[in-house]
């Protein structure tokens, strides 16, 4: 359609990346980390009619909620922008937010291994719709008393998927794990030479 | 022709801080025209001597902050944060834009490949630009 086609010399393309994690994780941290502007905000109403159902059906409809994200931007030379989202900590509103989801590169996701569990529904989400994604243990209250192999263990992450720790406060962390989900992904994406039995 | 969603404005209005509800701003237009907007659509603003586009009485003072604002490619998802309003609301105002030619899109990067794995050419770019970071 010709209103796509800007100009590509000046309009940079785009691609995102979720960052995710159970409230008060450091998923807001991360993205201003390694973002190159502080991170912004943006809502969004949420109604059943923008999960696909008839419009006409949302006349009824009363539960329309706001949901807030917090965003940055990492931009690479002049032909390509990458956005970072940190999701809602309440994964239910993922699964409303078809827009939030959809062409993503793929994830991370923070755990705190003082309370792993509120990234379980994270993973089960990244997992569910096929999302690749990396594994970030913040570290940044320096008190990490489990092994890397009893996080793995705790979290049951498939034995492919990365899992780095660190302190999502500093730049440097946030880029090894940007850097460690594009090599993930890139992994994915060869050809496995696996011999058919 | 969209009925305006009565019942969704209350719910809306649940003690944020505007005084407009938004949806007046769109004239009660709840639903984009174009549904091919995404978070991540970079918006530019076409650069028109005289400006004379832009007279039209249907622009409203919001799609002005908007065309001064994509002046620099901007996505979606930086437009509504600057405008301070919700995503959907802002989808509006910009495919009006667009229609009227004074805001040219450009759809995001489709990362997937047909065979399954992603643009090995997209990933490169992507690691190298982090490398630099």
């Amino acid at each position: 359609m010709s209103t796509t086609q800007a100009d590509p010399a000046a309009a940079p393309a785009a691609v995102k990346i979720l960052i995710a994690g159970g409230f008060g994780v450091g998923k807001t941290t991360l993205v201003g980390s390694v973002s190159e502007v502080a991170p912004l905000r943006t809502e969004e109403y949420l109604t059943r009619a923008s999960v696909g159902v008839d419009d006409l059906d949302g006349v009824d409809e009363k539960d329309t909620t706001t949901v807030a994200l917090d965003f940055g931007r990492i931009t690479i030379g002049t032909e390509l922008v990458v956005y970072l989202f940190g999701t809602p900590g309440q994964e239910r509103f993922w699964f409303m937010w078809n827009d939030l989801v959809n062409g993503a590169l793929g994830g991370i996701v923070i755990a705190d291994t003082r309370r792993l569990d509120s990234s379980f529904a994270s993973i089960d989400f990244f997992e569910s719709r096929g999302i690749p994604f990396v594994v970030a243990i913040n570290c940044f209250h320096g008190r990490n008393t489990r092994s890397p192999q009893e996080i793995r263990a705790a979290l049951d992450l498939d034995p492919q998927v990365p899992m780095l720790l660190g302190d999502v406060r500093e730049r440097a962390f946030g880029r090894d794990l940007l850097l460690a989900l594009v090599d993930h992904l890139m992994n994915l994406s060869v050809p496995q030479p696996v011999a058919l039995c | 022709m969209t009925t305006p969603h009565w019942s969704e404005e209350e719910a809306v209005d649940d003690g944020s801080d505007s005084m407009v509800r938004p949806y007046t701003i769109t004239r009660g237009r709840t639903a984009p025209e174009r549904d091919d907007l995404t978070l991540i659509t970079v918006l530019t603003t076409v650069q028109e001597p005289g400006d004379t586009g832009r007279q039209s009485a249907r622009l409203q003072p919001e799609h002005r902050v908007i065309l001064d604002r994509c002046r620099q490619p901007a996505a979606v998802a930086e437009v509504a944060a600057d405008l301070d309003l919700p995503v959907s609301v802002t989808k509006i105002l910009l495919g009006d834009l667009i229609a009227q030619g004074l805001l040219l899109a450009r759809a995001p990067l489709s990362v997937a490949r047909a065979s399954g794995g992603m643009d090995i050419g997209l990933l490169t770019a992507v690691r190298d630009g982090l490398r630099r970071l």
